[in-house]
């Protein structure tokens, strides 16, 4: 009898543990961004802290360059569809950020255009600049990389380079914590869609 | 002989070995940089090369290609020009080969339609029509899957 209360027992245990981990393992990450803030200028020039301006929004979020006439372009197309595909009762929870790793280059006016010749609402999005030290810093914390490669100086003199990237759009929940990384320029639409979704009901 | 000249005409057009298909480009704002997208289809039993592109409200044009840098990364370099074999298409695409076009010296929005130069080695200057889009139709739904 002690036997079968024993294994029973150990039985029950598993079940709680497996029904605990099965909760949490939707999503790959679980890291806190809001341990510490960094400074920004958002599109207006206007000084914001970053992530306190995500806090309590599900956040789509990418860090790009406006010179990138290929990749950036197409994760932050891929961000709009999924604001463009966000169901009804989404739209008000769900914010699209942008932080450029090229700010000695991208200065919020750039930022600015970038956004509006693309038609993004600045009611939904934020585009930032930074100085080096806050960039380097987020970009540590979302594991990006930007190395300045293929320069060259157009008849001007001026120089032009581009950059090799990390290619990302990360997903963060209200709470600020970083849950998913997807790849930015060839992102499953539905997949984000899928786990905003899911952040929104648990 | 009306008939003959314009045989002579088609065959003589060295456009009709070089075929431009679904040209556009990518909205860019002043100052930017955009891509430029075609299908170049070559119908001659000979290799031709596309080894520059003129486009007037760009300060500069390059050929290039976008690559996969491991570990996540995507970069990005010039390839001077691009080979198109014998009775072959080659698909300048996002992610892909693209014609970069620098330092925009005005707002390329969406609908505007530009005059684009391609010189080929032996098809020759090659005018062409691009109009500026966001994305591809077709790309956004390859999403889908």
């Amino acid at each position: 009898m002690k036997n079968q209360l024993k294994i029973l027992f150990g039985l029950l245990i598993l079940l709680s543990v497996n029904f605990l981990t099965g909760c949490y393992e939707h999503f790959p990450l679980d890291q806190d961004l809001t341990r510490t803030q960094n400074t920004f200028l958002n599109q207006d020039s206007v000084k914001v802290q970053f992530p306190k301006i995500i806090k309590d929004k599900i956040t789509v979020l990418a860090m790009v360059y406006t010179h990138c006439p290929d990749i950036c372009p197409m994760t932050t197309h891929n961000m709009f569809l999924v604001e463009e595909k966000l169901t009804d009762d989404l739209k008000n929870k769900v914010k699209f950020v942008v932080i450029s790793f090229d700010p000695n280059r991208d200065s919020p006016a750039v930022l600015k255009k970038f956004a509006e010749i693309r038609d993004l609402s600045f009611k939904s999005w934020t585009l930032l600049s930074g100085d080096e030290q806050n960039t380097k810093e987020v970009m540590l914390k979302f594991g990006i990389k930007a190395i300045p490669a293929d320069s060259s100086y157009d008849e001007n003199g001026e120089l032009s380079y581009n950059v090799i990237h990390t290619d990302r759009i990360s997903l963060i929940d209200p709470e600020g914590r970083l849950k998913a990384n997807y790849k930015g320029s060839t992102a499953k639409i539905e997949t984000i869609l899928e786990d905003i979704k899911y952040i929104s009901e648990h | 002989m009306n008939l003959l000249l314009a045989l002579l005409l088609i065959f003589s057009n060295p456009s009709d070995k070089i075929k431009i298909v679904d040209p556009w480009m990518r909205v860019g704002a002043q100052g930017q940089a955009t891509g430029l997208f075609f299908k170049i289809e070559n119908n001659s039993d000979k290799a031709d090369t596309l080894y520059k592109v003129e486009f007037e409200p760009a300060g500069m044009v390059q050929i290039h290609e976008t690559y996969d840098a491991g570990d996540d990364m995507m970069g990005m370099r010039e390839v001077g020009q691009i080979v198109i074999l014998a009775k072959s298409t080659f698909e300048l695409k996002p992610g892909a080969h693209h014609v970069m076009l620098m330092k925009l010296k005005q707002d390329i929005k969406k609908g505007f339609v530009g005059n684009v130069t391609l010189h080929f080695k032996k098809a020759g200057k090659i005018l062409i029509k691009a109009e500026a889009k966001e994305m591809m139709k077709k790309q956004s739904m390859e999403h889908k899957h």
